[in-house]
């Protein structure tokens, strides 16, 4: 037998036990009609090839292996970053389920979210009800602060119309007619969940700047610079390693969306379901501010286009991670607020700068190939080429035709950046297509690039959203000088496990 | 006994700065006093560990308290063809109440387990402060434990107080030459047999110049410690020949070779390409001279010729990147002038040499291939003016050792590592390439611009 109840095996070593060794033998002989073994050697050869490669290329109508999620993820992300905010998925309670257990998996945190979960009779007398009853029972369930309603596909096709429905809901009583209940758009056929994040924060934004009490005019200054950081799955740690940077210099300003707390609710015996989060209030107030940045162009488009219309001067970043990308982050910073940047940090950045000096001999000429939403991918391939490696594959599932024009751009201003291509609107089957005809020597993106490790034999490092198979990544920096580090580390880390797997005689204590 | 021994190794006639001095210098001995306060290098049990380590089959057994092996254990890049023994971390770790009854049997104990456990070829005891201190007598337990268990056991009596690490490389060469060399008699000597003195076999060196040797015919009966074989070492006295790279380390050993032995000696260099085909024509010439074919050095000549005519055309593609660049190389010993030649083929231009730990001839030969300029000579350069010549942008880049990588590059330099803890053989003509590759990728790194750009916000 191979279980007994003293000894319960793992699947790990389970499988490997004579029963099912034989068992599965015997399936693959007399049941599953196969191919010979060669010919399925063959034809998995065959798609190492550039024959092979041209074809994927050509594709046109299935994606394999998609590296982005749909709006709607982004849009409850960005809501959860919002004082005492449920966020309400208007739709099919499938999806969100989803959302939570993604989220969930990434975060390794517990993830409020509701439904109104419709079916077949919402979508065919359309999905009202199902708002008005939602929103009566998640206010009288959970007692929210705000509730924040995105949209699943399902609502979308037919064509629910949030405002006249929330107004509906409103004047039935459902909430109070003061309530906060701002909304977005999100459907899944269009963009992915950077578009979904944008989406929800220019809903909020919308919803106080210009619904709650009809149009507001900027008022006198309150001195702040707004900062929009876009979906990060390492924003818990990011948010906070940018905070210290402000606070520092002496900034004042206001995250529109911090989920670093939410999603890092300490162990105390009491459970949270909302945590930290932006203030209401400061919402409101962040009309008068100096400024708005977005940490993620890609992810805060429409927001910042929404707040420029307030008269309000914008900017935005490529996820500031590295050093030339951190400068200009601060500098813009400083700029604005006109405080000046801090020894303490210039010195972070002198030792950032040390640190890849002292390991460049160990970086140099190293072939990458990155994949992840467009912001990260630029950053990613501008700070390997800072070090000196060469960003040969770039690809971003849900990039355009200007993401690759500022690619090409970006790879123009380094001799490393030679032969480097981006890819838009390409998927992980492409990639590796690439890695197969032209390999690398690492690979970075999340955890879904695991397959192409096993299949292709490049390492890869998990530096993006999501990684649901190592622990806690999310809870140190990616941006900032502190977080370039930490990506430096990882990344030499990497390049000497392999190093050392690969040693027999060179296998060395000091490297 | 201990302090006759140093007193011998520091007046040694075979070494050139010795024979430099004037009488009274002589008397005075080589040991540099050390200035309490004032960092200072590593000590006598150090250097003689250094020196044997590389022995691979046989167990290295650290008499001592922790810390002694805790801080050496494998800290070098020492490569092994075959036993992995070598590298594993043997102590007797003495508590406070060995210090109090004395060391002596735990000592003897752990040879027998070392023993019983991993059947080596030999256990090498190496003596330390503490132990010395409190008069343990490790030639003593030795002794007995070869006597009783049947496996040589070898002292190497050179506690860290003793001096410094120059001393304790040479007094593990006398520990070979007393207990070691000539214990083993071999039944195939040939011609063409030759030892090289003084080659660790950092990154794989060794096999850098080896297989040249083997197309020579000419048969490494030991090499002295990289890589070695205990029982190639005990052999080593029937060599023809011994070629000392690290002359200052176990110079007296080859001198007592010699007087011993009748074996000839030849110190030189396999750094640099021209130096290499020097090396290989000394070795020829001495087998000669010892009865081995004539037809040798004809054969030597012709191999020279293809395997520099080979080196020289593969730096021909640095040229156009490496041009003009301005190099300092700090490392002392041969590599004062050895390496020079290579970097100014590539049109580098060699803006100093340090030649502290260089003999007299090193210099000379320095000195010559910098074109007769003294200033480019340097003795030890202390580090506020090493880190002054960078800033006022009078070296690109520096070769040297790990000690000093800091200061160039908190100078904003780069910076390549030649000395043990390097990662890749520079040695004979591969190992010229692939020194001048590795400046190549570092001098041309693109972190350098970031480094030595303020940071932009300082920047008008």
């Amino acid at each position: 037998m191979p279980q007994s109840a003293e000894k319960t095996k793992d699947h790990v070593s389970l499988f490997k036990e004579p029963e099912y060794t034989e068992m599965f033998a015997e399936k693959k002989a007399n049941f599953e009609c196969r191919p010979s073994d060669e010919a399925v050697l063959a034809q998995s050869e065959y798609t190492k090839t550039w024959e092979y490669r041209e074809k994927n290329f050509a594709r046109q109508k299935a994606v394999i292996n998609p590296a982005k999620a749909c709006q709607p993820l982004g849009a409850v992300f960005a809501a959860q970053g919002f004082e005492e905010t449920m966020p309400y998925v208007h739709g099919s309670q499938g999806c969100v389920a989803y959302f939570r257990s993604h989220l969930a998996r990434h975060f390794k945190e517990a993830v409020p979210c509701v439904s109104d979960s419709m079916t077949e009779d919402a979508a065919v007398f359309g999905g009202l009800n199902n708002l008005v009853d939602g929103l009566q029972n998640c206010q009288t369930l959970y007692k929210p602060k705000m509730i924040a309603v995105s949209t699943t596909c399902m609502a979308e096709v037919i064509g629910d119309d949030l405002s006249a429905f929330i107004n509906t809901a409103k004047e039935k009583e459902a909430v109070p007619a003061d309530f906060a209940v701002p909304f977005a758009h999100t459907p899944s056929f269009v963009g992915s969940h950077t578009t979904g994040y944008d989406n929800m924060i220019k809903g909020v934004l919308n919803y106080f700047w210009d619904r709650e009490k009809g149009e507001v005019k900027p008022g006198a200054s309150n001195g702040k610079i707004n900062i929009i950081p876009g979906f990060d799955g390492y924003a818990v740690a990011n948010n906070r390693e940018l905070k210290r940077y402000l606070d520092d210099m002496g900034v004042d300003y206001t995250f529109i969306s911090d989920v670093s707390d939410i999603y890092d609710t300490p162990s105390d015996g009491t459970y949270r379901m909302y945590d930290g989060g932006t203030k209401l209030d400061d919402v409101r107030d962040a009309i008068n501010a100096k400024a708005t940045i977005g940490l993620q162009q890609y992810c805060s488009d429409k927001s910042l286009e929404y707040v420029a219309s307030k008269g309000q001067s914008t900017a935005s970043f490529h996820y500031p991670m590295g050093v030339g990308a951190t400068d200009a982050l601060l500098m813009k910073i400083s700029e604005i607020s006109g405080k000046a940047i801090t020894p303490a940090i210039e010195k972070e950045r002198g030792r950032l700068v040390d640190a890849m000096a002292d390991s460049q001999a160990y970086l140099h000429g190293k072939k990458v190939a990155i994949f992840g939403d467009p912001d990260f991918v630029y950053s990613m391939a501008a700070f390997l080429l800072e070090m000196g490696c060469e960003p040969a594959h770039c690809l971003s599932t849900n990039a355009g035709k200007d993401w690759t024009a500022k690619m090409e751009a970006l790879f123009a201003t380094s001799p490393f950046g030679v032969g480097c291509k981006a890819y838009a609107g390409k998927d992980l089957w492409h990639m590796r297509s690439l890695l197969f005809t032209e390999p690398t020597d690492l690979l970075i993106g999340s955890s879904y690039g695991k397959y192409l490790e096993k299949d292709t034999g490049i390492p890869l490092i998990r530096l993006t959203f999501p990684v649901f198979d190592r622990h806690h990544h999310h809870r140190f920096p990616t941006m900032g000088y502190q977080g370039a580090l930490r990506v430096l580390v990882e990344i030499l880390d990497r390049i000497f496990e392999v190093t050392d797997a690969a040693s027999d005689i060179s296998y060395d204590l000091v490297r | 006994m201990l302090k006759a021994k140093i007193k011998e190794l520091m007046n040694e006639p075979g070494c050139a700065t010795n024979q430099a001095k004037s009488d009274k210098d002589r008397k005075k001995g080589c040991g540099k006093t050390l200035v309490p306060g004032a960092a200072a290098g590593g000590c006598a049990f150090d250097g003689a560990k250094i020196a044997l380590q590389p022995i691979t089959d046989v167990v290295h057994l650290v008499h001592g308290p922790i810390a002694c092996e805790g801080n050496s254990w494998d800290t070098r890049n020492s490569w092994s063809s075959g036993s992995n023994l070598y590298r594993r971390g043997f102590t007797t770790d003495m508590g406070n109440l060995d210090i109090v009854n004395g060391g002596e049997k735990k000592l003897y104990k752990a040879i027998k387990q070392a023993i019983a456990r991993y059947k080596p070829a030999a256990v090498f005891v190496y003596q330390t402060c503490v132990a010395s201190l409190i008069g343990d007598d490790v030639d003593a337990v030795c002794r007995a434990a070869t006597e009783r268990l049947g496996t040589p056991v070898v002292p190497v009596n050179a506690p860290g107080f003793a001096g410094s690490k120059n001393l304790g490389n040479r007094l593990g060469g006398e520990a070979l030459f007393e207990h070691v060399i000539g214990t083993v008699e071999p039944d195939d000597v040939g011609p063409c047999d030759i030892n090289i003195l003084g080659e660790y076999n950092v990154a794989g060196e060794l096999d850098q110049f080896r297989p040249l040797l083997a197309r020579l015919g000419i048969r490494l009966r030991a090499s002295i410690t990289g890589d070695a074989r205990y029982r190639e070492v005990a052999a080593c006295h029937t060599a023809k020949a011994n070629m000392v790279l690290c002359s200052q380390a176990l110079i007296t050993l080859a001198r007592k070779m010699k007087e011993k032995w009748d074996i000839p000696y030849y110190e030189g260099s396999f750094y640099g390409i021209s130096d290499t085909s020097e090396a290989l024509r000394n070795i020829a010439r001495m087998l000669v001279e010892k009865g081995a074919d004539p037809s040798l050095i004809g054969r030597t000549e012709d191999l020279i010729a293809e395997e520099e005519a080979k080196a020289w055309a593969r730096l021909e593609e640095y040229k156009p990147r490496l041009a003009g660049k301005k190099v300092l190389l700090y490392t002392g010993g041969v590599k004062s002038w050895s390496v020079i030649q290579a970097l100014q083929e590539v049109g580098m231009e060699v803006v100093g040499s340090s030649v502290r730990k260089a003999t007299e001839a090193d210099k000379k030969k320095a000195l010559e291939r910098l074109g007769g300029d003294e200033d480019k000579l340097a003795d030890a350069i202390t580090p506020r003016d090493m880190y002054a010549m960078f800033k006022d942008g009078k070296a690109d880049m520096m070769l040297s050792g790990g000690r000093s990588q800091f200061v160039a590059l908190k100078a904003r330099t780069p910076w390549i590592d030649i000395n043990q803890e390097r990662h890749h053989g520079f040695a004979a003509y591969d190992g010229m390439v692939a020194m001048v590759r590795e400046i190549d990728l570092s001098i041309n790194n693109p972190i350098w611009a970031q480094v030595r750009a303020p940071a932009p916000w300082e920047v008008e």
